[in-house]
């Protein structure tokens, strides 16, 4: 079955050239791992907006075969550590914009990134790992098919970057959620995913990460920034 | 007798609940989004449409009301077409607003003094005004509790509150009308000049406990309740404008708790060592 499905998807922030994405064709299966990489700039969050339908395309289409999906923004310098907030209300407002009337869901939400303990902190006195957690059991909170993460690891210790890999994997694996991540760590890039999405210069090309892998070999490891093999 | 005993009292203190309530539930949104000018901005629209209320001898809540939603409407709309430009946004309805105030004012037309306006005054509480002050307060609080959720949300991160199914934009066009309420309710006591401060100073202090968004929300209505009533009271034993007194505690009041912030922090270092 197909997840998401783009076909001659053109887009420019300012309705005409130069194109950020310059005819793109795409079709994701469910149950797969994609991750998108791509130098800063490239346009993947862009792609992601899209598929989330923020923002339409100049032309052609990019379509999600499913409405359930569940979305971690990148992080930015908005979501501010200042914001009054507790880990509490982020789930439970969330729980209320979704219309889940069971407010067990907080609980378990929280037991499944293992954080159950911070249910009372405010958000800003969380390590950058936590948040990350805490976003990411927020967006499962809907039981998505579809998540789409603009890069998870993004502020985030090694270690949390870790334990986050593996559940993305161990959701993707045992749940069937189809995984869409932007990701500038190529390593988890390569070692998480079941298919690599590579954009450049508007154009995207699909591979599994060994022919990823292989390809960038033979450029010599110039085509992009942080691999160690 | 004591002052509870006069009328005009009465109805400014009847007036002065609403405003401690509604200012700081909707400053809290405004503040954390950065959007404070907009709360200052809308104030001097407001005096726009009191003036042009005036004028057509309507009320002059009212029609700050009506002028002053039909700015926020304004800005928010204007803000798709210059994204990343919102001070200019606010210059443009800054002059469209102060350019009509000063241009009736000035032109004699008015029967009325529009200077109680400008500073705030506890003598000139109408019968009319309290009921459209509570009209328009029971509205907006009923408002605030249907749409907490996702004006939180809106606030926190708006991309999230996309993809859960809130419609980002209407709640803004709603979240303008109730500035506009919030502002039409205050100008009367408080005065322009002095509104903003009013909106972002109870929930500046509320910050600095470092609290939950609902305690944040609850402490900006007590000490907008602190602000207010004491402006109220000792202005009126001074025998000066409400406006410029109720700023002038409010700034007293943020400037304590930012003090014993300080202090407790000092002693608790001073412990450890
Ligand atoms: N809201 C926007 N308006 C105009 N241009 C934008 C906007 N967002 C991104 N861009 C531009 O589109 C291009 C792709 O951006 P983006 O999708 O964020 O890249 P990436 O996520 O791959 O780093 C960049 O050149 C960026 O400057
Ligand atoms: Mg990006």
């Amino acid at each position: 079955m197909l997840m998401i499905k783009a076909e001659n998807l053109f887009f420019s922030y300012t309705g005409s050239s130069p194109y950020v994405l310059d005819g793109i064709d795409l079709e994701i299966r469910d149950g797969e791992y994609v991750s998108v990489v791509g130098e800063n700039g490239s346009g993947k969050s862009t792609l992601m907006r899209l598929i989330l339908n923020f923002i339409k395309p100049t032309s052609g289409s990019i379509v999600p075969q499913t409405k359930r999906i569940g979305y971690v923004p990148q992080k930015n310098d908005f979501s501010n550590s200042s914001f009054p907030i507790t880990v509490y209300e982020v789930l439970n407002s969330y729980r209320r914009l979704l219309k889940i009337k069971n407010k067990d869901i907080i609980t378990e939400a929280l037991e499944q990134v293992g954080l159950l303990s911070v249910k009372g902190s405010l958000m800003g006195t969380l390590s950058g790992g936590q948040s990350q957690k805490i976003r990411i059991a927020r967006a499962l909170m809907g039981n998505p098919d579809l998540l789409i993460l603009d890069e998870p690891s993004t502020g985030v210790d090694i270690g949390s970057q870790k334990e986050i890999y593996s559940f993305l994997k161990k959701i993707n694996k045992e749940n069937g959620i189809t995984v869409v991540s932007v990701e500038h760590n190529l390593n988890a890039a390569i070692s998480n995913s079941t298919l690599i999405y590579h954009l450049t210069c508007g154009q995207g090309h699909l591979c599994t990460p060994q022919q990823y892998t292989d390809e960038f070999m033979k450029n010599g490891g110039k085509s992009n920034d942080n691999i160690q093999l | 007798m004591t002052i509870f005993n006069y009328s005009f009292m009465q109805n400014a203190i009847f007036v002065s609940v609403f405003i401690s309530i509604l200012c700081p539930c909707i400053g809290i949104f405004l503040v954390l989004r950065r959007y404070s000018m907009i709360g200052d901005t809308l104030a001097h629209a407001s005096l726009a449409g009191v003036t042009i209320g005036l004028l057509l001898n309507q009320n002059p809540i009212l029609g700050a009301f009506v002028f002053t939603s039909i700015c926020g409407a304004l800005i928010e709309f204007l803000r798709s077409y210059f994204k990343k430009y919102t001070d200019l946004i606010l210059t443009i309805v800054l002059s469209l607003s102060v350019g009509t105030a000063i241009t009736i004012i000035s032109s004699g037309k008015l029967h009325v003094n529009a200077d109680s306006f400008m500073f705030g005054s506890i003598l000139t509480v109408t019968h009319f005004d309290m009921i459209m002050v509570l009209i328009l307060s029971v509205i907006s609080v009923l408002t605030l509790i249907l749409l907490y959720h996702q004006m939180v949300y809106i606030a926190y991160d708006e991309e999230a509150a996309k993809v859960a199914g809130v419609k980002v934009r209407l709640i803004n066009y709603i979240f303008s009308i109730l500035v506009a309420s919030a502002i039409s309710v205050s100008i009367r006591i408080v005065g322009v000049l002095v509104l903003s401060s009013m909106i972002a100073l109870p929930v500046a202090t509320a910050l600095q406990l470092g609290k939950g968004f609902k305690l944040t929300l609850v402490f900006s209505i007590v000490f907008s309740v602190i602000d207010i009533m004491l402006g109220l009271f000792i202005s009126y034993y001074l025998n000066v404008a409400p406006g410029g007194f109720t700023a002038l505690i409010s700034v007293a009041v943020l400037v304590f708790v930012l003090l014993a912030k300080k202090l407790q922090s000092s002693i608790r270092t001073a412990r450890c060592k």
